[in-house]
């Protein structure tokens, strides 16, 4: 079960609008930080994911386990909020 | 092999979601042609990752592509388009259907529009793979704001280089272009260009190959090595990240040769759009002789929607049969 998710996105990136609506349609809400409007989280982003790209989805789990998914990635993603 | 039945077969599929199949889209669908289209990446194709598209008829004020890309997306879907995301990777002429295998399935059509686009080169270099999306990357829209004040690379000469390293100097500090031979880009841009290199913003680095992309012992990119192919001499230039726009490489492979390509991998069309395969259209940067161009793509779309609707017309009856 999915206790929350946060994006980080950008307001030009063209794969972050696809997470958020592929999230909305599994009926799941979602924190958004948009690093043009908080770039000083960006180094946050960098050490989840490992790379310096949006979007990063990171979900966490009742029991506090995390999936970082990078980029629209719906392998990944769909596994990680089932 | 999965065989043909009512669920897999559609009157048209069309390969990619990018202006050119969502132009086609809204006529085939609004003329009541049931069309599925398949993505592999993301709706509105290079059209969604282009940051301000100035020269789209309509919008004397230019507009984000990816406000293009989301309004031809609503207008397809209003009309009954459906997309769905996966790949296709071969296409098989069986006559009157065209047998399409994908990641999502065998799928089957009369008609099939290939509007595939091309994806970016690749420099080939030593550091490229190493330092992907860690201090080397694609595209500006998605990757730019993680260089807020900082130097950066930008490789290539022609439009996109040029736009994308405009577009860029929003975030970082300084942009060395580096161009292996000439610029390429037009007139128009190059001018815009030279007002960046008046403010010290960007700096052109004319015959200048890039060879290496340098990083240190924490994985970050810090220097690009390259040749000034004038004097012979090693340039080296120090940032914290390169992105490249060396040109782009037509998505045609999925066709193993199927259809008849030109000497660049863009597939041949007759004057109805029609590939050398019977009832395969294509439209869009895929199409030989095609002028890249969103403007063109999207009428590329609508003629071959329209050129097509003889071949997918009185068809649809046909679905039942199956
Ligand atoms: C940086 C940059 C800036 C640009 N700026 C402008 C501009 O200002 N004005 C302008 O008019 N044009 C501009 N262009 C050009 C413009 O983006 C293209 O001409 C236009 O997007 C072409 O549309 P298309 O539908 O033919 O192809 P694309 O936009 O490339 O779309 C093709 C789609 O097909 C998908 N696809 C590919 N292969 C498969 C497969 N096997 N299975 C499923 N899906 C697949 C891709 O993922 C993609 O979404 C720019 C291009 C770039 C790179």
């Amino acid at each position: 079960m999915v206790k929350n998710i946060t994006i980080f996105t950008t307001k030009t990136c063209a794969y972050c609008p696809m997470v958020k609506k592929y999230l909305a349609s599994k009926g799941l809400s979602y924190d958004e930080v948009n690093l043009d409007e908080e770039p000083q989280r960006q180094q946050e982003a960098l050490a989840i994911s490992g790379a310096l790209t949006v979007p990063v989805t990171v979900v966490t789990r009742q029991d506090d386990s995390q999936e970082v998914v990078v980029g629209y990635n719906l392998a990944k993603l769909a596994p990680a909020i089932a | 092999m999965e065989k043909r039945t009512k669920e897999n077969s559609h009157t048209v599929i069309m390969i990619g979601a990018g202006p050119a199949a969502l132009s086609a889209a809204v006529y085939t669908t609004r003329e009541d042609i049931e069309t599925l289209l398949l993505e592999k990446g993301v709706p509105g194709g290079l059209a969604a990752v282009t940051d301000w598209v100035d020269n789209y008829p309509g919008f004397p004020d230019g507009l984000a592509g990816l406000e293009l890309a989301g309004n031809l997306q609503k207008q397809a879907e209003r009309f009954g388009a459906v997309i769905d995301f996966g790949e296709v990777t071969a296409l098989h002429d069986e006559g009157e259907w065209k047998h399409l295998e994908t990641t999502l399935g065998d799928l089957y059509a009369r008609v099939v529009l290939v509007a595939t686009g091309s994806d970016y080169k690749k420099l080939g270099i030593p550091g490229e793979a190493e330092y992907y999306a860690r201090g080397v990357h694609y595209c500006a829209t998605c990757d730019g704001a993680f260089y807020r004040d900082k130097r950066l690379v930008v490789v290539g000469g022609g439009n996109s280089a040029v736009q994308e390293a405009m577009f860029l100097t929003r975030f970082a500090s300084h942009i060395d272009l580096m161009v292996r031979s000439r610029m390429r880009a037009s007139d128009v841009l190059q001018k815009e260009l030279q007002k960046f290199v008046d403010k010290g913003k960007i700096t052109v680095h004319l015959a200048t190959t890039t060879d290496e992309i340098i990083g240190d012992k924490d994985g970050k990119v810090v220097q690009v090595k390259g040749t000034d192919t004038k004097t012979g001499n090693e340039v080296k230039i120090d940032t914290d990240g390169v992105f490249v726009f060396v040109g782009l490489k037509p998505n045609s492979e999925f066709a193993g040769g199927q259809l008849e390509t030109d000497e660049l991998g863009l597939i041949k069309t007759d004057e109805n759009l029609m590939s050398s395969m019977n009832g395969v259209f294509v439209a869009g940067d895929i199409r030989s002789h095609a002028t890249m161009q969103i403007a063109s793509a999207v009428g590329e779309g609508a003629t071959a929607a329209l050129k097509s609707a003889n071949t997918s017309e009185g068809h649809v009856d046909v679905m039942e049969e199956v």
